[in-house]
């Protein structure tokens, strides 16, 4: 199984950059997702990697081939790839078995009967056993997507490509889709690529996640790193919600913000040096105001502006006392405090982390 | 120009003369009242089978002749231009003054249903009775016969067929043209002519040489000139002659057996809109200098006795003529037209 | 949508007008048509029919017809196809030289390409057959144009573009995703066209082979030049003669009605396949559709779209101004034969051409204008659903396509040449003709334009106080007009070659240009017919010069 190395691949639509010196490494087995806005260059990404496009330079190397460069681009059939894309793109003069069974046709060695057979374990696989006369036109949304999947899965591809396969189901469809691949992924264990804009369902179903903002690749790394450790301003703003907060570096570990001061997670920075701060709303805990803060942990007082009850959480708009900063803070549903109470914060400065690239 | 000024020249001498002499006067009053008239309702409207350059030119003289009164030429083929006056009738329309053709068994048809005025033209003493018919409805404008013509360039002229029992050999198979009774009068004589000769038989042969079918008679001319048939087996003699006086390959031969002789009448309808200018234009057309012109550049023959015909073509007089019963003609035309399409299919 | 009294009576006015303008166009004239090929001298009678089906002649000249259809169908689609692949969805070079030339083909009237192929193509004096003689020395004529070979090939290079367009438009709908999994799946590229794309076109290929076969049984003009000097008939050349002295109008009336029958059944079949929405699926992500390299194939790709539009453009167009330009058409074009006596004769020596020319456009323009707004109105009123059964009304503004010319004319003379209507002399039955004839063709563009505006946006004005007339003038009217004056257009172009019901229809005052050269053509009379061929095209391409500015787009339809 190979894996997938992306190198300084540039590719422009006019003035346009769709992709601009993006690199990326995916190890062989690996499901790393390509999350970003929309017009960030992840689909143009994909497609280059299908071969549906030519870049302009880098190169595009699946193994030890070189798949993609600017002087010569493989053609997609011969690519050893399979792509499911958002619409399903199911051939409606089909059938369900004839829809799986179209690229065994291509593979040598594959008779008729071991189509056949291998159609019928696959759909078995995505729980449509039965289904092989049914045409597309009359299966509902999620059972074709399920067609999609058993006719990328069943050429046993080298490389898997996933364009927002989820985007056209509702959501709750989705949410169960997304363990379904995560769990597809495991058995079979194919290096996969995966476009979504969706962060949620980026961190369930892939094991690293690429960040790209307008044709670059700003940070990679698991759920956990991209929404706990976020090198940018971008990558804090898009994971998730944060609060930015624009201060000045005191010391190593801590940063000054007109008239406050956070100890933050500490890096090398030199003092002086511009930041933001990034603050989850769910790391702020709201406690009684204090007067004598524990040492080590960011203390501050506020006074409540907006409190809007979610079901499972509450929202609240809290404004810092000396200061002109309004935070976003969410908590459990416990204690609820009302508008014009007055409340003090507790932040945990791990969870306070630093950014260097400021006027992002 | 030469024709205008002797025109001028004859009006002038024939006013002098009628002011000087009072006997003569009435003629050429008639004649200036009668202009009065034709000017007053300002056109003629001539349905006529003669071929468009010359009835253009026509025409032209008669408009140059007589300013104030235009004529309308609408030109198609005999029998079009019957269809056309049955079709108008049935509609009440009434636009049609003078009508020539070359079918002489319509205007038979015309008298029967009198729709002809009675109408003798100025100087026609002179003609044939073949030009003339006995109750003065009607008379012969123009007269060709129906020839065989070749091209020189595409066939020798000792291979060239001489008779129309040689237009039967299968070696002419696809080489000939033929026009259509359906549409023409020249060619509805021509075959009634020859199947008074030979019999339906003649053309049941000939069908099997696969002729190419053309409408006019004035077609083959061009067809042959172009060398896309080199043999016509019918068409107007004068068509042929026009042609290869413009220099084209056309060579013309007039057999012996005979040339079916085609007289071309005019008359001037019942319901004619503008009889004075009908009148006026058709007296003009009678007239010896129009009837020269029509021998000297169209090619035709007349029955004008005074009209001289160019040398290198031979005279009505010189020729053994197959001539057709007008009332024949006009009781059989539907089956030459039938016969003829069971034959060459179309 | 709840109707109070006012929308009835709104709808009773518009009934009443689109029945009468129905009833004065269609019904009366087809009435007449039925009732006069069943009239005998003792009253109701089946002999006309019996006559035109006993007849061998009249069988003959039927199956001729059928020959000529069904070899046209299947020759458009051989080539219509193909050559709608190849500019959609290769790299073959000079895409958008192709498809202005295939619009060309299809603007140019056929009667004139079937002229101009007899200069071609005659065995002895066309043009092609001399070279062929020339070079070879052999005695025989490749091609002969007076055949039905020769027929069927003229008709289908001039109708070929409706296979075409249909086509073309089809590709685009394909969602281009659809083609690219099957490319990574391992489909080369002609797999993908076989396996994907050809399935997904099939119900447009068989509706563009009906289609063709449409134009065909329709045609006058090229069987009427082509066919008749070979010695066979098709049922529109053979009503044709039946005006002939004496005029057997029952007869023609009871051929007509089997012609009408064909066509409106094969109309039927064609509804029902496209009708299978199924098959198209609009969408396709991630911008442009990826065009197939032909490689290798790439120029004798674009070698044998050149051929098809020499064929179709090249060649015709090239004789016809050769014989505009020429003493006698078919000698070389030396500096003797150049003459611009044919400009002389036919502008000012030959009588009728300034009046044919000034008739065509006269009810050209009229045709046009009115009908573009008729059409308009009926559109807009059938997309908007302002009446009571707004789709019967849709319905019936189509329903002309299934009248043949031929036969409209011949239902159009029973009608109009016997009180209370006189209309036969004037040009006001051509008229009539023309406005039911290009009816549909204009109907159908101004129903796609204003499909193209959504009703949210005149109910976004009406919500802010305009009235429904206000809106009228200030949003619709203003983006509507490019896809009126687009209807327009085509009614004009359409006026301005009709052929096959002005040849019934006219008379000697009232000629048109295409009854004009179609005279000449009687005469021999090459250079005229050259001449006013090369200004009827002219007008045309003219015409079509304004379409693409108003529309801003291709006119055939297909979008880039």
């Amino acid at each position: 199984m190979p894996g997938v190395s992306i190198r300084g691949l540039t590719l422009r639509y006019g003035d346009l950059a769709a992709v601009e010196g993006l690199s990326l490494e995916v190890a062989p087995g690996e499901l790393v997702a390509l999350l970003g806005p929309s017009g960030c260059g992840k689909t143009t990404t994909l497609r280059l990697v299908a071969g549906f496009l030519t870049p302009e330079s880098g190169e595009i190397w699946v193994g030890d081939r070189c798949l993609s460069s600017s002087a010569s681009v493989v053609p997609p059939e011969q690519r050893r790839m399979a792509m499911i894309f958002q619409s399903y793109a199911l051939w409606p003069h089909m059938t369900v078995a004839q829809n799986v069974a179209y690229g065994l046709r291509f593979k040598s060695g594959v008779g008729r009967s071991d189509r056949i057979r291998r159609v019928s374990e696959m759909l078995r696989v995505v729980q449509l056993a039965g289904y092989e006369a049914r045409y597309p036109g009359e299966l509902s949304g999620g059972q074709q997507q399920r067609v999609a999947v058993a006719r990328a899965l069943v050429v046993e591809p080298e490389i898997l490509l996933l364009d927002e396969p989820l985007s056209n189901l509702d959501a709750n469809l989705r949410e169960e889709m997304r363990f379904e691949i995560r769990r597809l992924h495991e058995a079979f264990g194919i290096t996969t690529l995966y476009v979504t804009h969706d962060q949620a369902e980026a961190m369930v179903i892939s094991d690293r996640i690429a960040v790209l903002e307008r044709g670059r690749v700003v940070q990679t790394g698991t759920g956990d790193e991209v929404f706990g450790r976020p090198r940018t301003r971008f990558v804090a703003e898009f994971i998730g919600r944060t609060n930015l907060l624009d201060g000045v570096a005191a010391a190593s570990d801590t940063v000054t913000v007109g008239r406050l001061r956070f100890r933050v997670a500490g890096t090398g920075v030199a003092p002086g040096t511009r930041v933001a701060v990034s603050i989850r709303p769910h790391a702020i805990a709201l406690t009684e105001p204090v007067d004598h803060p524990a040492p080590g942990v960011n203390a501050l007082r506020g006074t409540v502006k907006r409190a809007s009850f979610l079901g499972d959480s509450v929202d609240y708009e809290i404004a810092l006392a000396d200061s002109d900063i309004v935070l976003r803070v969410v908590t459990p549903v416990g204690q609820r405090r009302r508008a014009g109470e007055s409340v003090g914060l507790q932040i945990d400065p791990a969870a306070c982390i630093m950014l260097t690239d400021a006027g992002a | 120009m030469t024709l205008r000024l002797s025109r001028t020249w004859t009006r002038r001498v024939a006013l002098v003369a009628s002011l000087a002499v009072g006997a003569l006067v009435s003629t050429a009053f008639a004649q200036d009242g009668r202009l009065e008239a034709a000017k007053k309702e300002g056109k003629v409207v001539w349905y006529t089978s003669l071929a468009l350059p010359s009835a253009e030119k026509v025409a032209k003289l008669f408009e140059a002749a007589y300013p104030g009164v235009k004529v309308e030429v609408h030109r198609t083929g005999s029998e079009r231009i019957i269809a056309r006056v049955m079709q108008e009738l049935k509609a009440n329309i009434k636009n049609v003054d003078v009508v020539h053709t070359s079918d002489a068994g319509h205007f038979v048809f015309f008298k029967a249903q009198k729709l002809l005025t009675k109408y003798t033209p100025a100087g026609v003493d002179g003609f044939p009775a073949g030009f003339k018919d006995r109750d003065g409805y009607y008379y012969g404008l123009r007269a060709t016969v129906n020839v065989i013509a070749y091209n020189t360039k595409a066939i020798p002229a000792a291979e060239a067929p001489k008779t129309w029992k040689d237009l039967l050999d299968p070696k002419w198979k696809g080489k000939m043209v033929t026009a259509h009774p359906g549409y023409s009068g020249v060619i509805s004589t021509h075959v009634l002519a020859l199947v008074n000769q030979y019999g339906w038989d003649y053309f049941k042969q000939l069908a099997q040489n696969k002729l190419m079918l053309v409408q006019s008679a004035v077609d083959p001319s061009g067809v042959v000139a172009s060398g896309e048939r080199p043999v016509a087996v019918d068409g107007g003699e004068y068509t042929f002659y026009q042609i290869k006086k413009k220099g084209n390959p056309v060579e013309i031969v007039y057999p012996k057996e005979g040339v079916p002789l085609v007289v071309s009448p005019t008359a001037i309808m019942s319901f004619a809109p503008h009889p004075n200018a009908a009148k006026l234009f058709t007296d003009f057309t009678f007239s010896r200098e129009i009837q020269q012109v029509m021998a000297d550049s169209e090619g035709l023959y007349t029955g004008h006795p005074e009209v001289k015909y160019p040398t290198d073509k031979p005279k009505l007089s010189d020729l053994k003529l197959l001539t057709v019963d007008p009332e024949e003609l006009e009781k059989r035309g539907e089956e030459i037209r039938q016969r003829f399409v069971e034959f060459f299919g179309a | 949508m709840r109707l109070g009294a006012r929308a009835l009576d709104r709808s009773a006015v518009v009934w009443v007008g689109a029945a009468l303008a129905l009833v004065v166009l269609m019904a009366l004239p087809l009435g007449w048509l039925v009732a006069l090929s069943v009239s005998g001298e003792q009253g109701a009678t089946l002999a006309h029919y019996r006559a035109v089906l006993g007849d061998l002649a009249l069988r003959k000249a039927v199956w001729n017809t059928i020959v000529l259809a069904f070899w046209v169908g299947l020759g458009s689609v051989a080539v219509g196809a193909p050559l709608a692949w190849l500019t959609a969805r290769t790299d073959v070079p000079g895409r958008g030289v192709i498809r202005t030339l295939v619009l060309a083909s299809f603007v140019t009237p056929p009667f004139l390409g079937a002229f101009a192929w007899v200069m071609l193509a005659g065995p002895n004096a066309g043009l092609l057959n001399k070279l062929w003689r020339g070079a070879t020395g052999s005695e025989d004529a490749l091609l002969n144009i007076f055949s039905m070979p020769g027929l069927i090939f003229v008709v289908t290079t001039y109708t070929f573009p409706y296979v075409y367009i249909m086509i073309a438009n089809t590709l685009a709908l394909i969602a281009s995703d659809l083609e690219e999994a099957a490319a990574i799946l391992g489909a080369g590229r002609f797999a993908v066209a076989l396996t994907v794309t050809l399935p997904m076109v099939l119900p447009a290929l068989v509706s563009g082979f009906i289609l063709a076969v449409l134009q065909a049984l329709a045609l006058f003009g090229s069987p009427a030049i082509l066919s008749l000097p070979a010695g066979f008939h098709t049922i529109t050349t053979q009503i044709w003669t039946f005006f002939h002295f004496p005029p057997k109008i029952e007869m023609a009336a009871a051929f007509s009605i089997p012609l009408l029958l064909a066509t409106a059944l094969l109309l039927l079949v064609q509804k029902r396949i496209l009708g299978r929405r199924g098959y198209a699926a609009i969408g396709g992500k991630g911008g442009q559709r990826r065009t197939i390299a032909l490689g290798r194939w790439r120029w004798p790709a674009f070698g044998a779209c050149l051929v098809v539009m020499a064929c179709a453009i090249f060649l015709p167009y090239g004789i016809l101004a050769k014989a505009a330009l020429s003493r006698a058409w078919a000698q070389p074009l030396t500096w003797d034969n150049l003459t611009l006596a044919n400009f002389t004769f036919t502008f000012f020596e030959y009588g009728a051409t300034r009046d044919a020319i000034v008739n065509t456009l006269e009810l050209g323009v009229a045709t046009a204008t009115v009908g573009a707004g008729l059409v308009a109105l009926l559109a807009y009123i059938t997309s908007r659903r302002l009446v009571l059964g707004h789709r019967l009304v849709g319905f019936l503004a189509l329903a002309p396509v299934v009248i043949p010319g031929v036969v409209l004319a011949v239902a159009l003379f029973i009608a109009y040449t016997r009180p209370p209507l006189l209309l036969y002399g004037t040009l006001a039955i051509l008229f009539i003709a023309y406005l039911t004839k290009e009816m549909p063709v204009g109907y159908a563009q101004s129903d796609a334009t204003f499909r193209g505006i959504p009703p949210e946006l005149e109910d976004a004005g009406r919500i802010l106080g305009a009235g429904r007339l206000r809106i009228l003038r200030d949003v619709t009217a203003p983006l509507a007009r490019s896809g009126i004056i687009a209807a327009w257009c085509f009614i004009f172009i359409g006026v301005i070659r009709e052929l096959s019901a002005s040849i019934i229809l006219f008379t000697p005052t009232t000629k048109v240009m295409s009854v004009v050269i179609f005279d000449l053509k009687e005469e021999g009379q090459f250079g005229a017919i050259a001449v006013l061929g090369l200004v009827m095209l002219a007008l045309t391409f003219v015409t079509v010069a304004v379409v693409q500015a108003a529309l801003g787009r291709d006119v055939l339809g297909v979008r880039e």
